[in-house]
């Protein structure tokens, strides 16, 4: 038995190891490896796609003008940092108090998570134009209701002040439910026990939350941040949509800037090397988080 | 036998539902189609329209030539923005199916020249007589043509013109504004926010916003570029005119300005939101059409009224057909295109409310038919003037109209105007010295 | 809001109020607390259908309706817009486009996805996990414009294989991510056992491995199936005028002719719709697989 199962893992290993996963491999490398190190490759360049002109070779100029030399990429940076710090943190409040809410039976469970997975599947494309029409300014439904209410109407979208902040409510509309539903499952797998014996102790129900449901659902507090947070960094859809980075550049996010020096002005080289620094800031995020879990997230 | 039958039979349907018997027959003498020849029947070919008055208007017209041609015309439709990244996208990859787009010659043109992407029609132009390409104003084909090489047939002409609101005016007692100052006291007096109603609407969007907004900086003396190709927005010149654009519409346009082009703007004044609009003239015909338009009847059209420095109003060659250099149609392509704008079918065109780039169909009673009375006189006038480019004239426009379209938002949403305009100086005269 | 629901959430899930017989006052308190509770519930699915209930209702006004927001619910609805939709803009093109492009990017994504999944779970290749989990942070922006680039050198910018190739890049990756720990939980021994009874690896996947993991690529399809259907970065650049999927469609319907907001919201029901049905009835894989990977050590 012994024999046939070590056999069956070593010298077969090697040949269906690979007959398993080539496939993948094959569209790994040609979609994923390979675009990563074009895109390399072309930071160091400056190329606008013409078929006449070949890339330039200019060293890491464009780093050092995209670091040194480009408001609109700092700006950029900046900006995308308070959208995802904001939406995230208030995902995260939202969402854990929706989560202790639906927490445990109640009548229409099914229903209620139906309707609360509805934001996060619908094409953002769409409910992106549903907001916008809500926030338009003069016909929309928020300045109809702040209106009825004597309340003076507002911009929204319209306004430099007031766009970032319509965006955080749309992505916080959008992706609380994600927030909630994982910190549901969360909530579901942790032990009984602990709750029992504190219980037996004479704890009531906010320090049973404070003490043993928080520190217990943290490693899937920081899962669920992380996952937000990377998508909540590349955020494209919705911005793309309502504002396009604007009014002015004062919603135009890393994506959005990236997406315009790409596809807009053609600047691909400097367009690569903008990505490049994206892609490395998304990286050291997500492994930070890994760290923080790591070292905080186990009990 | 029971096969003929049945075939007669579609034959008949196919002829009812056509309209008549008579009209199929009558297509010979159709003067629209006249010279148009059948040759490339069967032949597909794949247009890119931008969402415009003319798109539109020739749509009424394919069908006539796709019976007289036998050609069969697959058209896509796309808002100008994301047409031209379309175009780019197509182009650059040499992957775009498209065999003749309408393209911005003051916004792709340079571009796609000098890139290699459209096809040089000077060939195509020179050998027509009956077409005629003489019969397109010079300025139109200046604007479609670098060193000889001719990118594109003109097919819009646009200047800047004032839109107003006639029964609102008369109620008031007042005239059309002559000067940019009266525009700025009637925009105040009728501007009634309270009740929804607005002194102005023009687009405040950053780049959209960049061509209506030149006409305003020639009024006021001021210019994009220098002679020698260096930014030109550190005159005060310029920064009155930023200064002008931006207080004008913080304080009497609508809520929500820095967000609007054509589109939207359009949309407040068909609503009967506004007093005055400011845009293009080729739009009279949504604002007339009472399908779309409340004030369909009461608008009331003006010339752009005069800065410090005369009224100086863009007059421009807006669009143009274009071919792909890669097509594999090319002359079923240009079939069309010659159709397109030869002089029936520009008359046409003008009728149905699009002004052409043709002097002899401005020079025809039939060219100015179609357009209301007051509405020609300020075109013609309009038309004789003016300035030939509504933005910078580079390569990457795109750019350059996000650069200097910056301090417009500033000036509408009331910051610091000349900051901004320094600011905007600065990365223009960076951005020139890159495009090239 | 936590500190109201949290002690409460505790309390009515506890088994001392469930099960044991309490106090009048207890229970009075208790019922007033579950009737707060359910008021509270409606009020977040309140908000979180409103935006799309709002989509729907507007999708049947017409633009007068719209613009004058005197009347915000009533009105006389009318199915125009739907009928504008499809008669102007060619929607059953782009539907197909959009079913098209999902399915079959979908299915590649299965059958490269899962084999690796597998491979990855029993036999620890696990640098390709890695990467494909890599693919879901770097930025879709990043690979645009090589790709950009490789499908025009190809001539196959436009067309459908570079969208189903390029949504596979948002399917492989999921499925990966669902099915790896999925494979990882099953146990071993029954297909040891099938590989004793003479199958080869491959036959114990297929046979063995597969059955058993059903609810688990139900839920990587299902939501890959979702997201490729969602997707509009890649299908902006590389969707041509006929493979065009729905969100690039409505996209470009929204500056079409002035801005026509009925028009624009049916087109955006006719999007969201097919997402929402497969929603209704799949609600549960939905969940498991947003949550996929999150609650695990």
């Amino acid at each position: 038995m012994a024999v046939v199962k070590s056999s069956s893992s070593t010298s077969a290993g090697l040949y269906t190891r690979w007959f398993f996963v080539l496939p993948a491999v094959i569209f790994v490398l040609i979609m994923i490896v390979f675009p990563v190190l074009y895109t390399l490759y072309l930071s160091l360049h400056t190329w606008s796609g013409s078929a006449i002109r070949p890339p330039d070779f200019i060293g890491l100029g464009n780093y050092q003008t995209l670091l040194t030399n480009d408001p609109r990429f700092g700006d950029a940076l900046i900006r995308t940092l308070q959208f995802t710090l904001a939406a995230v943190i208030v995902e995260l409040l939202l969402g854990l108090a929706i989560a202790l809410l639906i927490h445990g039976p109640f009548l229409g469970r099914g229903f209620v998570r139906t309707m609360i997975l509805l934001p996060m599947v619908a094409t953002p494309v769409a409910i992106a134009m549903a907001w916008l029409l809500m926030f338009e300014p003069t016909i929309g439904l928020f300045n109809g209701i702040l209106r009825s209410l004597n309340l003076p109407p507002q911009l929204w979208l319209g306004s430099r002040d007031q766009a970032m902040g319509s965006l955080i409510l749309v992505d916080v509309w959008q992706w609380t439910p994600m927030m909630a539903l994982i910190l549901l499952a969360g909530l579901t797998s942790l032990p009984e026990e602990p709750f029992e014996a504190a219980r037996v102790d004479g704890a009531n129900g906010w320090q049973r939350f404070l003490y043993l449901t928080l520190p217990l659902l943290l490693p899937t507090m920081i899962t669920a941040v992380l996952l937000r947070s990377i998508d909540a960094l590349k955020t494209f859809d919705i911005i793309y949509t309502m504002t396009r980075g604007g009014p002015g550049f004062s919603t135009e996010t890393i994506n959005i800037y990236g997406y315009v020096q790409s596809f807009e002005y053609f600047r691909l080289g400097s367009a690569s090397s903008l990505l490049v620094v994206f892609f490395a800031i998304v990286l050291g995020i997500s492994l930070l988080f890994v760290q923080i879990r790591k070292r905080w997230g186990t009990i | 036998m029971r096969k003929l039958r049945i075939f007669t039979l579609a034959v008949v349907l196919v002829f009812c539902m056509s309209g008549s018997f008579a009209l199929i027959q009558a297509q010979d003498d159709n003067p629209l189609v006249a010279g148009v020849s059948d040759e490339f029947a069967g032949t597909e070919v794949r247009l890119i329209f931008a969402n415009h008055p003319w798109n539109n208007a020739i749509q009424r017209l394919l069908p006539q030539f796709e019976e007289a041609s036998g050609i069969i015309l697959r058209v896509e439709s796309y808002f100008e923005d994301q047409l031209s990244q379309r175009l780019q996208i197509g182009l650059t990859s040499g992957a775009s199916q498209a065999d003749a787009f309408m393209f911005r010659p003051l916004q792709e043109g340079k571009l796609f020249a000098s890139n290699g992407w459209v096809m040089d029609l000077n060939g195509f132009v020179g050998g027509e007589e009956e077409w005629n390409w003489e019969d397109f104003q010079q300025a139109a084909r200046d604007t479609v043509t670098a060193e000889d090489f001719v990118y594109g047939v003109p097919v819009v002409t646009e200047r800047e013109m004032l839109y107003y609101r006639s029964d609102i005016f008369e109620e008031n007692g007042i005239e059309p504004p002559e000067t940019l100052e009266e525009l700025e006291q009637i925009a105040a007096q009728l501007n009634n926010p309270d009740e929804e109603f607005y002194g102005v609407v023009i687009r405040g969007r950053r780049s959209p916003a960049v061509t209506q907004f030149s006409s305003f900086l020639y009024s006021f003396g001021g210019t994009w570029l220098t002679d020698d190709g260096q930014s030109a927005l550190d005159t005060p010149e310029a920064l009155a005119a930023y200064d002008y654009y931006g207080n004008l519409l913080r304080n009497y346009a609508p809520p929500g300005t820095v967000n609007m082009s054509w589109p939207e703007a359009l949309a407040i004044f068909q609503q009967g939101q506004a007093a005055m609009w400011i845009d293009a003239d080729v739009f009279y015909a949504n604002v007339i059409d009472s399908t779309q338009s409340v004030v369909a009847d009461t608008v009331g059209f003006a010339p752009f009224p005069a800065g410090p420095a005369g009224a100086n109003q863009y007059n421009i060659t807006s669009w143009a057909l274009g071919m792909n250099a890669g097509s594999q149609n090319q002359d079923a392509a240009w079939e069309f295109i010659k159709w397109a704008t030869s002089q029936p079918v520009v008359t046409e065109l003008q009728t149905l409310g699009t002004p052409g780039a043709r002097q002899s169909v401005w020079d025809s009673p039939e060219g100015l038919s179609g357009f209301p009375a007051d509405y020609a006189e300020v075109v013609q006038i309009q038309s004789a003037r003016g300035v030939g480019y509504d933005r910078p004239l580079v390569i990457r426009v795109g750019e350059a109209r996000d650069i200097v379209g910056a301090p417009i938002v500033t000036g509408i949403e009331g910051g610091d105007v000349a900051a901004a305009l320094a600011e905007a100086h600065s990365a223009f005269n960076a951005f020139l010295e890159s495009d090239g | 809001m936590t500190d109201i629901t949290g002690p409460d959430r505790v309390e009515t899930s506890s088994p001392t109020l469930r099960t044991g017989t309490t106090p009048h006052s207890r229970s009075l308190r208790a019922t007033s607390l579950r009737v707060l509770r359910y008021i509270i519930i409606a009020l977040v699915v309140i908000i979180f259908a409103f935006p799309i209930a709002w989509m729907l209702l507007s999708s049947f006004k017409t633009q007068i309706d719209i613009t004058t927001n005197d009347n915000l619910f009533v009105f006389t609805p009318t199915l125009q817009n739907y009928q504008n939709v499809f008669q102007q803009q060619n929607y059953l093109q782009y539907l197909f486009n959009s079913f098209l492009v999902a399915a079959v990017s979908t299915l590649f994504s299965l059958i490269l996805g899962l084999p690796a999944a597998y491979g990855i779970a029993r036999f620890r290749a696990h640098w390709l996990g890695l990467v494909l989990l890599t693919a879901r942070i770097i930025p879709g922006i990043t690979f645009l414009v090589p790709w950009y680039i490789i499908f025009g050198q190809l001539r196959l910018l436009g067309s459908y294989w570079a969208l189903i190739l390029s949504h596979m890049l948002v399917g492989l990756p999921f499925i990966a991510w669902v099915m790896i720990p999925f494979f990882e939980s099953l146990p071993q021994e029954l297909e040891e056992s099938a590989r004793i009874d003479g199958a080869s690896t491959f036959g114990a996947f297929i046979r063995i491995a597969l059955p058993l993991a059903v609810p688990g690529i139900a839920t990587a399809s299902i939501m890959s199936f979702i997201f490729s259907w969602n997707n509009f970065m890649f299908s902006l650049v590389l969707a041509g005028d006929d493979t065009r999927t729905l969100p690039i469609a409505i996209f470009n319907f929204l500056s079409y002719s002035s801005v026509d907001w009925g028009g624009l919201m049916a087109a955006a029901v006719v999007i969201t719709l097919p997402v929402l049905i497969i929603t209704l009835f799949v609600q549960r894989y939905i969940v498991a697989g947003l949550t996929a990977g999150a609650t695990k050590g």
